[in-house]
């Protein structure tokens, strides 16, 4: 049987600096672009607000329908706390979580 | 899709979305340090205070329930009162501290709460609740009474945009819009999986519904106040603060006044005052008018549309002929109290009042009103006298006493006294609720204990006064003491040493002896012994003899010196000595001292008295059987036969090896058991070769006193658990049984334990590693082997130990296995199960080393039996 061929993809590394206080235009440009896989660096960030979350919950649809993944790299433990206690599923996973539909957000 | 289900789908969207915003913002919440915390609540507090007039203002015209001005005060209790109480507690990170216990309380947010707010508060109960959630960082969904929806959200939106420009997490707090459907959406929410916990602060069914959603929930109950005026009150003062109090908001506070207990040497001048101050005091015939206004005759509850309205209102529906404007009507209850319509929660200015002639008749009449539909909530007393308040709050079930104020004002906490400030009175089970507290703060923080690892403190204690060297019999020539009682055993007497201490005593000093102490005395012996020196009262008992004869004096001081203790009480096993049930005496009133004349037990400088019972034995141990004197005369040894040398120097021996391995080994223990471990095998060998040599017997007596202060204070192990309860059971020896188990217990206590010991004082297990310095400090060496770890090098130094017991043992004719005690191979092996029941019960086990399960106990047993090759 033949190896399916494997489609190169670029990696597109982001650092989140400081406070993600709201959507990160840069990140969504990159997205954009397409046929990217995209790896976000947590390890600068220091303080997620609700609208960093909902941007973040957001793009993690849109990568997914464009069919880019998106993973979570060096997420600090106040800002995992903040994932854990969203109940979001597509963050956990963003994690590396397993999925846990049984417990996820109802709403 | 029909109708209703497409308003059910429409509902479930928007409850959804509610919680949604909820569970982000309590998510986001769990970054906020405390200084950002109390900025937020210090602007919503602020925010209440400037809109607390308003807010009161809409309540009154939505719901025509109370007095504007109260709900004013309500208000700022639900604020500014709060802030106070709460601004400098900390609740973020490290809440409390406990330096003492060695612990912390950390703070857990409880996540996304869904709050009530009734009708009878509306904006206070938001007000208050929204501040509470801010300084715990929870977030808040309120559904308000639809009656008050309006001003209840009102105050929601008020607080939230305050919090909001202060910094707070978005959808913080959001709330039910006013709807037909508000009542079907709070149920949506009371049920949602992503809703923590429910804060039930409304009517009984929302808090029933709250209950039954299968959330943790905290609730309130009815209330039903029973206010007892005593004879000793301030009958004035009390007229004027109970008026306060139930005219507030016109009666709709539930801790407020129903009904009053009046003692009858006050109760004429109490109904005047209130006549005087503008209350109505309501004839027999208006009573009935009333109740039959306010009371629903079919329920027999409350007419809820007179909640909180003013009480002239209600005397002109009642029918009552009253013109001048009045504050409110008293309803003497008369008949019997616990029939009465009126002894119900009337929320409204008429309060109900019973007249009594003692304080019993008081409280009874308190507990007919509180048992009807108020238990756990609030109650009032009037009273100067201490013991009569302590009574009443002792019969009485209320979640709040209110003693000597208003009982209204005073139990939302704050302004009269120092409760916690709260709109949200729980009623502890009585109410169906699980606190009695004011609710607040406290009750919204999941507390998370963090307990560092206790800290274990171990101390030294021994003998005070030890003589030492041979000769130092002498001492007793000094020795301060008018009446002295010996304890002796007949060996003693025939070997010529009871002679050599009687002719040392001073002149001055009255004699008796007992010397008819047996090798192994029980309680009745201790008894018969006891009641031989409450004749001869003396101030001294000297022990002279071997482990038993000191061992039994020790217990005979104590129960001489204290009659009243029970032997059964004192012999209670315990796992920890520092946690033990019992009590012993602080200080004994008897001087003991204690000559042994074997180097054995060490008894003379231990803690440890051992009873026989039975087929068991019984072990006391505690600070107060130190004796005070101990001598250790080398001379009294000399004459001891080799087979009772080699016995005692085993014993001996064994203390050592297992007060080293202990799980109680300090440093100062193991200086000492090391010694006496290389006194025994320098000293025994030339002793039995030279019985009469003193220098050798001197060093040989030593090694057993500085084994005894070493298992003093870190005790035994599993060796003398099996040697116990062999000896009791064959009648062997202590020392011979002990011999017996040596070369297994050492091997099994040095491999790596199946289970280890669970007890803080031994964070590390090192017993291999101890026995293996054992075997150096007595001059054992093993070959260097090139690449061999320390562990194995131990392990072979180990094995030298055991190589030098078994060297030793043979060398002093000592039995190294149960065969050689000559007990028959099928009596042990039948004996073996109750030889494990007991020595697993035996308080020796407990500081072994390793963990000793039941059947390796059974094990250790069965491999005991056949005689020993050199290892
Ligand atoms: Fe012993």
């Amino acid at each position: 049987m033949a190896e399916p061929t494997k489609e190169t993809r670029k990696l597109e590394k982001i650092r989140i600096l400081g406070e993600l206080e709201r959507g990160l235009d840069d990140v969504d440009k990159v997205l954009a672009t397409g046929k990217t896989d995209i790896e976000l660096d947590f390890s600068a960030c220091t303080f997620i607000s609700v609208d960093g979350l909902e941007w973040l919950e957001e793009f993690l649809l849109r990568a997914d329908s464009l069919k880019s993944s998106v993973k979570f790299v060096n997420v600090q433990s106040p800002v995992y706390k903040v994932f854990k206690v969203a109940h979001i599923d597509s963050l956990m996973r963003a994690c590396g979580s397993p999925s846990q539909d049984a417990q996820g957000l109802v709403c | 899709m029909t109708v209703s289900s497409e308003q059910e789908l429409m509902l479930t969207q928007r409850a959804n979305h509610l919680v949604r915003q909820a569970r982000l913002a309590a998510a986001v919440f769990t970054q906020y340090s405390q200084e950002k915390v109390d900025k937020i609540v210090r602007a919503m507090t602020a925010a209440a205070i400037e809109n607390a007039g308003k807010l009161a203002l809409m309540a009154h015209q939505e719901t025509r329930m109370g007095v504007t001005e109260d709900k004013i005060l309500k208000n700022l209790v639900a604020s500014e009162f709060l802030y106070h109480q709460i601004k400098d507690k900390r609740s973020v990170g490290v809440t409390r501290e406990f330096p003492d216990l060695n612990m912390v309380e950390v703070a857990e947010p409880m996540g996304v709460i869904f709050a009530l707010a009734p009708v009878t508060n509306p904006t206070s109960t938001v007000i208050f609740k929204s501040i509470c959630c801010a300084k715990t960082r929870n977030t808040v969904i309120f559904s308000a009474h639809l009656m008050a929806a309006e001003s209840s959200n009102y105050a929601a939106k008020i607080m939230y945009e305050a919090a909001l420009a202060a910094g707070a997490p978005k959808g913080f707090i959001t709330w039910v819009d006013k709807s037909s459907r508000l009542r079907r959406t709070s149920e949506l929410l009371m049920s949602h999986p992503e809703v923590d916990l429910i804060f039930a602060t409304g009517g009984t069914q929302m808090v029933k519904a709250a209950y039954s959603s299968g959330k943790p929930a905290l609730g309130v109950g009815p209330g039903n106040t029973p206010v007892y005026v005593h004879k000793s009150a301030n009958v004035l003062s009390a007229a004027m603060d109970i008026i306060i109090s139930k005219t507030f908001d016109n009666g709709t506070e539930c801790p407020s006044e129903q009904t009053l207990v009046i003692d009858r040497e006050v109760s004429e001048q109490l109904l005047n005052e209130f006549k005087r101050l503008g209350c109505h005091l309501c004839t027999q015939e208006e009573v009935e008018k009333v109740s039959d206004l306010i009371i629903d005759s079919r329920s027999g509850g409350i007419n809820y549309k007179l909640v909180g309205q003013p009480a002239n209102l209600i005397a002109d529906q009642a029918g009552l002929n009253i013109t001048q404007p009045i504050k409110m009507l008293l309803c003497p209850l008369n008949g019997e109290l616990r029939h009465h319509k009126l002894a119900i929660e009337k929320l409204m200015p008429v309060l109900g009042y019973v007249i009594v002639d003692s304080v019993n008749e008081g409280i009874n009449k308190a507990l007919d009103i509180n048992y009807a539909g108020g238990t756990g909530h609030t109650a009032g007393i009037f009273c100067e006298d201490d013991d009569v308040i302590e009574r009443f709050s002792d019969a009485i079930n209320a979640g709040r006493i209110i003693v000597n104020s208003p009982a209204s004002i005073g139990g939302l906490g704050g302004v009269y006294n120092h409760l916690n400030t709260t709109l949200s009175f729980g009623c502890g089970t009585g109410g169906g609720n699980i606190t009695t507290d004011n609710v607040g703060i406290k009750n919204l923080i999941n507390f998370k204990r963090v307990p560092r690892r206790r800290n274990y403190v171990i101390s030294f204690q021994t003998t005070k006064n030890i003589y030492i060297n041979p000769g130092s019999i002498d001492h007793l020539k000094s020795l301060k003491c008018q009446s002295a009682f010996i304890i002796t055993s007949r060996s003693a007497s025939r070997r010529g040493h009871l002679a050599q201490v009687t002719e040392r005593l001073p002149q001055d000093c009255h004699v008796d002896v007992f010397s008819d102490m047996g090798p192994e005395p029980d309680f009745a012996m201790i008894q018969r012994v006891v009641a031989a020196m409450r004749h001869s009262q003396p101030d001294t008992v000297i022990a002279l003899g071997g482990g038993s004869v000191l061992d039994a004096a020790k217990i005979v001081r104590l129960f001489y010196d204290y009659p009243e203790l029970k032997i059964s009480e004192i012999a209670v096993n315990f796992l920890d000595f520092h946690h033990r049930m019992i009590e012993f005496p602080k200080d004994m009133k008897t001087q003991l001292v204690a000559i042994p004349t074997t180097s054995g037990t060490g008894s003379e400088v231990t803690p440890f008295a051992v009873l026989k019972d039975g087929h068991r034995k019984i072990s006391l141990i505690d600070e107060c059987l130190l004796p005070d004197v101990a001598i250790i005369d080398a001379h009294l040894t000399r004459s001891l036969p080799p087979d009772i040398t080699g016995d005692t120097a085993f014993d001996a021996l064994t203390h050592a090896l297992e007060a080293l391995v202990s799980t109680f080994s300090s440093d100062y223990t193991d200086g000492l058991a090391l010694e006496a471990l290389r006194l025994i095998f320098e000293s025994l060998p030339e002793t039995l070769k030279n019985p009469n040599n003193v220098l050798y017997r001197h060093k040989l007596h030593n090694a057993a006193t500085l084994a005894g202060m070493a298992i003093g204070n870190a005790s035994v192990g599993v060796n003398h658990a099996l040697a116990h309860a062999l000896g009791a059971r064959f009648d062997i020896p202590h020392g011979r049984a002990n011999g017996a188990f040596l070369l297994s217990t050492i091997e099994y206590n040095a491999q790596i334990p199946s289970k280890f010991v669970s007890i803080p004082c031994y964070p590390l297990w090192v017993a291999d590693r101890k026995y293996a310095r054992a075997a150096q400090f007595i001059g054992l060496t093993v070959e260097p082997i090139e690449g061999e770890t320390e562990e194995a090098k131990g392990l072979r130094l180990v094995h030298k130990l055991r190589q030098a017991v078994y060297d030793l043992a043979k060398l002093a004719k000592q039995p190294l296995s149960i065969a050689e005690l000559g007990i028959p191979l099928e009596t042990y092996m039948a004996a073996i199960p109750e030889l494990t029941e007991i020595a697993f019960s035996d308080m020796s086990i407990r500081t072994n080393p390793r963990y000793t399960l039941a059947p390796e106990v059974a094990q250790l047993f069965a491999n005991a039996y056949t005689p020993r090759e050199r290892p």
